[in-house]
């Protein structure tokens, strides 16, 4: 789960990047950067921070 | 009625947010026209240029009235303090020129200097902030990590983060030239050129950086990094193995600080995004909600999550526990001083008084003001209304959000624009906390994701909003002609460029520290044994308690 959290947070990274190719007006690019945004938030908080909860030190023991 | 209570508090909502848009928009004050010449004033006659005869024979007072002393300041300072280049010709038009271009680098080194200082002085701020928020058991471990981690931070920064970060900047005009910093390294990427990272300027000796101007820019930009590389302590007291935050903090004074700086600050692709895309004047952050505070907000996100939770801080269900801070009052001291140093964050960024439209200090310091203010106001009535008390940590807490929230935009927006970022951020850093602890349930015990991440973010968002086109900083702003300009002052791209900035944050900068972070708790293991914690991390990991003469009787 973790190494896919990673992946999918830098992907949205690379999302927004490709904005700048992708679209050409302002509203476009904003569209795909949000877009980007979202993808990134979706990685650390639905992936990344999902996947430390599960295994917290208040679950155990 | 209620209804309509309801719509009439929205409406002066929508007035008050709107009010600042109404009048950047209406037509120049007649300040212009009272300048134009009129029937019973004559025209001024223009200034009359200097010539060689009139340097000579101006007098100076002699030596016998110099040796009586000067009580009143009259006679200290005047011509014959000029320098001159030959003493048989006297002085010439080209001394005083070359003296009038040295007092204006001295004043911008001196201004940028003492801001520096100012800013190395918020250290202490952040020590005492946090320790006061830990509790008693781990008061010598947290400040001792607010300790090492300035030690740490500028060790790494001078061997490699500066150069990394500042390399390629070119001329920075303002301190003389900074010529030394000269080669950024650049790829092509859809067809335009990216600027990654600097290549001069390692141990500030490399490729003739042994330089005054590099200097003043090197000691400015360290103590920047060093408050950066504060911030993930906040979120890892109690907790944290001491080897493992001193790896963690080299590693971000060296690497993933200065590369989002490089790229923001030092000449790098973010700050392209206006000259290569057209998006407005590029990625703006005049002195850093992003490159300092975000960056170490979501630096901090990933060791917290990393870290997990202290033990307490969770019952078995999952609903937080209140640990209790251990001392309020070094909490408020914290606030405060981290208020008085970020007069010199925030103007200081222009890195001078003289020149460039460097005047706007004044209005950079009252946006600073006025951002602390409404941002604390922001907080204590959120908490009133919502918890019935004006809780005193969130009060501290949305007055640091405030600040953290117009350092981007202080130097572009009017002072009714940083009211309303302040009081957004002082609203957001409540409501931020208590989702990132009761929905996230991640530990952050003093709140500095949302402090610094979450507002820090909302500041550069907000810089693309509300710049209202008013600054000039030498007529241009990253390369691009013009001055910035938010989306209610008329430029969207302004905007997206600052969300690209927001995304590359919490895409890119996330990534390298939560890989860096997980590497180093693969190798070495970041937290603390239960054992330690229990006992409170300052006898197993400092070998002495903060407080040896009292008993101390911890309520979990």
């Amino acid at each position: 789960m973790i190494p896919v959290g990673i992946i999918v947070t830098f992907l949205g990274f690379v999302i927004s990047l490709l904005s700048l190719t992708l679209a050409s007006s302002v509203t476009g690019r904003l569209v795909l950067v949000l877009l980007g945004l979202a993808v990134s938030l979706f990685g650390i908080l639905g992936l990344l921070n999902r996947a430390y909860v599960k295994r917290a030190i208040w679950k155990q023991g | 009625m209620r209804q309509m209570r309801k719509n009439l508090l929205v409406l002066a909502v929508a007035v008050v947010c709107c009010a600042p848009i109404g009048w950047a928009q209406a037509p120049a004050p007649a300040s212009n026209q009272a300048a134009a010449p009129t029937a019973s004033t004559p025209p001024a006659t223009p200034p009359k240029p200097i010539v060689e005869t009139d340097l000579t024979g101006i007098p100076v007072p002699s030596a016998d009235a110099r040796a009586k002393g000067d009580p009143d300041g009259s006679l200290t300072g005047n011509a014959s303090d000029v320098t001159v280049a030959d003493s048989k010709k006297g002085l010439t038009i080209g001394d005083l020129a070359n003296q009038v271009g040295q007092n204006k680098i001295a004043i911008n080194f001196v201004w940028t200097l003492i801001t520096g200082y100012l800013v190395m002085f918020m250290q202490l701020g952040f020590a005492l902030l946090e320790t006061g928020l830990a509790r008693a058991k781990n008061a010598n471990h947290t400040m001792m990590m607010n300790l090492a981690v300035y030690g740490i931070g500028m060790f790494a920064y001078w061997l490699i983060g500066f150069a990394i970060q500042m390399g390629g900047v070119g001329a920075v005009v303002n301190l003389g030239g900074t010529a030394p910093l000269s080669a950024e390294f650049t790829t092509t990427l859809f067809g335009k050129p990216f600027g990654l990272f600097g290549q001069h300027g390692f141990l500030v000796m490399h490729k003739g950086t042994y330089d005054v101007g590099v200097m003043v820019l090197f000691l400015f930009q360290m103590v920047f990094m060093d408050t950066g590389a504060t911030i993930p302590t906040g979120a890892a007291i109690e907790r944290w193995k001491f080897s493992a935050f001193a790896v963690t903090s080299f590693f971000f004074a060296a690497f993933t600080y200065p590369l989002f700086a490089n790229w923001a600050w030092g000449g790098g692709w973010l700050a392209g995004l206006g000259t290569n895309f057209g998006l407005g004047k590029g990625y703006c952050d005049f002195a850093g909600s992003g490159v300092v505070h975000a960056v170490g907000g979501v630096s901090a996100l990933a060791i917290a999550m990393i870290l997990g939770p202290r033990i307490g801080k969770f019952s078995r269900d999952g609903r937080p526990q209140v640990i209790l801070a251990h001392d309020i009052v070094l909490v408020i001291t914290g606030c405060l001083i981290l208020a008085f140093g970020w007069f010199g964050f925030n103007p200081g960024s222009t890195l001078g008084a003289s020149g460039n439209g460097n005047l706007r200090i004044s209005s950079i310091a009252v946006n600073t003001m006025l951002a602390s203010a409404t941002g604390l106001l922001g907080a204590m009535f959120y908490m009133w209304i919502v918890y019935k008390k004006p809780d005193a940590s969130m009060t501290g807490n949305g007055f640091l959000a405030g600040l953290v929230a117009v350092t981007a935009p202080s130097g572009f927006v009017n002072p009714v624009g940083a009211a309303i970022i302040g009081l957004i951020a002082g609203v957001l850093v409540c409501i931020s906390v208590a989702f990132i602890e009761r929905t996230l349930q991640i530990d952050d015990p003093v709140g500095a994701v949302s402090v610094h991440g979450v507002c820090g973010l909302w500041g550069v968002i907000s810089l693309g909003l509300f710049a209202d086109g008013k600054s000039n900083y030498g007529g241009a702003w990253n390369g691009v002609n013009g001055s910035v300009t938010g989306l209610f002052y008329g430029d969207a791209g302004q905007l997206v460029a600052q969300l690209i900035g927001v995304a590359t944050i919490v895409g890119f900068v996330f990534t390298l520290s939560f890989l860096f972070a997980w590497v180093i708790d693969l190798v070495m293991g970041q937290r603390a044994s239960a054992k330690s914690e229990l006992e409170g991390l300052d006898l197993p990991e400092m070998g002495a308690v903060a407080y040896p003469e009292f008993e101390l009787k911890s309520p979990s």
